[in-house]
């Protein structure tokens, strides 16, 4: 066959298919049945042609045209099945649990580290009692000598709202950011753990030193364990896609990456919404000094508990993974 | 044909050789060749993109700070509204427009990019999201990471399994509807690349060479040559007969 017989025997169906996936793309929810049907087969026509003109009248406008029409037919029929989005139900209830609990090791890992920083951080602190200084300014610890802990500014500088919205994308950020580090080998995973291990023993030492530990305890016992527990598991989600870029076993690596950051952002997507709940804890509960301790302590260990039932779900069965 | 022989032989020789590591195989294992995006288009679309997330924000403390004007009492819930809208745009913007219109942003609609699975197909939401989580360290480590990947993929790409290729409009090339006999596909390339280009060349120049054609046509296939209409200039002869069926 000549070029030119093939362009008028089959170009009939070029345009058919091309208005056809023009109208489908266009309003997409008005494609019926057989409409989808007739597209399908017209696209089949057009691969098959395509693959004709690809190798026998290369170069051509119709080869051109081909090739076009067969991408955008590909990309319009074709979805990745695998990402299939689950309910809220089933994501809460099955997906984020089950995620959670392969992430065990990379969590344990992530609290190790994070332990380890604490301690080293502690020591320094207590050994060079200027790195308080260092990390929190001479205007805090200045505060710090008159008995003042700077959380109190929380509610005497803005109101709640403000400082609520402000914390809980602060914290969102840092997760984000814990998640999307383990990208680089998981180096930014591991800097999110360690300083913020290093940060939270270094500064516990200094109230130490000004004698303000119970005041600083009492602060942070509302919101502080979650808080640490979100930033570690999304950390240990980060830690596990660096995990699967260093150590790709006997799998192809494309294929273990894209596992390992589809399972890492479920991860992510179970922890996020516990930063608002967490925001709202850190600016209206937490700095107020009407609010009893064992109070403030026993919404922590609640939140904490709530938490880890949520991301465990004993009620679901171990095989169903 | 002597005229168009050299160009024809480039073309074939183009053409040969293995699938690339664009290539990817469709239904039937027909293979369908990825217009791959490289890192200029790419980081011209964010740019784009960027911009656009800029004014986005700046429109968005705009608005905070005349309503908190005008409504004193609202003042810091605005303030507290414009802290989470920020955050908002800067995290959602790109994953939310790729999700919504199928892997464009406005910069990559702007620019005729779309992203694409490795098998040139529809990603799913969490491939969206995941290349765009990353999308902070990709400011640093994505253009020498795509720079050096025969398939510019950034690290996001590479997580999520996506690609960026260019989405090209349905062209509107004249395509041969009549060859003289004996004319190759290379030959008929050759003519429809002409005619495409014609309008675009100067007219003395786009005539000397349709004259150059007509010639070809004549000494090649007589029959046709007779179908030339000489009440017609060369290009528009040209283009008649050769476009009509």
């Amino acid at each position: 066959m000549d070029y030119a017989r093939f362009v008028r025997l089959r170009s009939s169906t070029w345009d058919q298919f091309e208005s056809r996936l023009s109208a489908a793309q266009k309003e997409p929810r008005r494609v019926g049945h057989a409409d989808l049907e007739a597209v399908a087969l017209a696209y089949r026509q057009i691969l098959h042609d395509h693959a004709l003109a690809a190798s026998r009248f290369p170069g051509t406008a119709a080869a051109r045209r081909l090739g076009v029409l067969a991408l955008r037919g590909t990309h319009w029929l074709h979805w990745d099945r695998s990402d299939r989005v689950p309910g809220l139900r089933q994501f809460f209830a099955q997906t984020f649990p089950l995620t959670f609990r392969a992430h065990l090791p990379h969590l344990v890992a992530a609290v190790a580290l994070f332990a380890t920083a604490f301690v080293f951080g502690t020591c320094l602190a207590i050994v060079q009692p200027g790195t308080g200084a260092a990390i929190l300014g001479p205007h805090t610890i200045e505060g710090l000598r008159q008995g003042h802990l700077w959380t109190e500014s929380l509610v005497s500088t803005v109101p709640p709202v403000v400082s609520s919205s402000g914390i809980a994308t602060n914290n969102m950020s840092v997760a984000l950011t814990g998640w999307a580090g383990g990208a680089a080998l998981g180096l930014g995973s591991l800097y999110v753990i360690l300083l913020n291990g290093f940060l939270l023993g270094a500064i516990l030492a200094t109230t130490v030193h000004y004698g303000l530990l119970g005041a600083m305890l009492e602060f942070v016992s509302a919101h502080g364990p979650l808080e640490i527990t979100l930033i570690l598991a999304t950390a240990a989600g980060g830690l596990s896609l660096g995990h699967a870029m260093v150590a790709s076993e006997d799998l192809p690596r494309p294929l273990v990456l894209r596992r390992a950051s589809r399972d890492a952002l479920v991860l992510l997507l179970g922890c996020l919404p516990w930063f608002v709940v967490l925001g709202i804890v850190e600016a209206v509960v937490s700095p107020a000094p009407t609010v009893p301790a064992p109070l403030k302590a026993g919404l922590g260990l609640g939140l904490e508990a709530s938490f880890l039932v949520l991301a465990w779900n004993p009620l679901l069965r171990r095989e169903r993974r | 044909m002597s005229c168009c022989r050299s160009s024809g032989e480039a073309l074939e020789r183009d053409s040969a050789g293995r699938p690339s590591e664009t290539t990817v195989l469709g239904l039937d294992n027909v293979p369908l060749e990825l217009p791959v995006a490289g890192p200029g288009s790419r980081s011209l679309a964010a740019f784009l993109d960027y911009l656009l997330v800029g004014i986005g924000a700046f429109a968005w403390g705009a608005l905070c700070l005349a309503v908190s004007t005008l409504a004193k009492p609202a003042g810091w819930w605005m303030f507290a509204l414009f802290l989470v809208g920020f955050f908002v745009i800067e995290y959602g913007y790109f994953a939310v427009l790729e999700i919504v219109r199928e892997g464009q942003t406005f910069g990559k609609w702007a620019v005729g990019l779309r992203v694409v699975t490795r098998e040139a197909a529809r990603p799913g939401p969490a491939a969206f999201l995941i290349r765009n989580v990353v999308r902070s360290v990709d400011l640093v480590v994505g253009v020498p990471l795509m720079a050096v990947d025969p398939l510019s993929r950034r690290l996001g790409d590479r997580l999520a399994g996506t690609l960026v290729v260019y989405e090209h409009a349905p062209t509107r090339e004249p395509v041969l509807r009549r060859t003289p006999q004996g004319w190759s596909a290379q030959e008929a390339a050759l003519l429809e690349a002409f005619l495409w280009r014609a309008p675009e060349m100067e007219p003395w120049r786009a005539e000397r060479l349709a004259r150059q054609l007509l010639d070809c046509i004549r000494h090649d296939d007589p029959s046709l040559a007779g179908e030339i209409d000489p009440a017609l200039g060369p290009v528009d002869a040209l283009g008649r007969l050769v476009k009509s069926a």
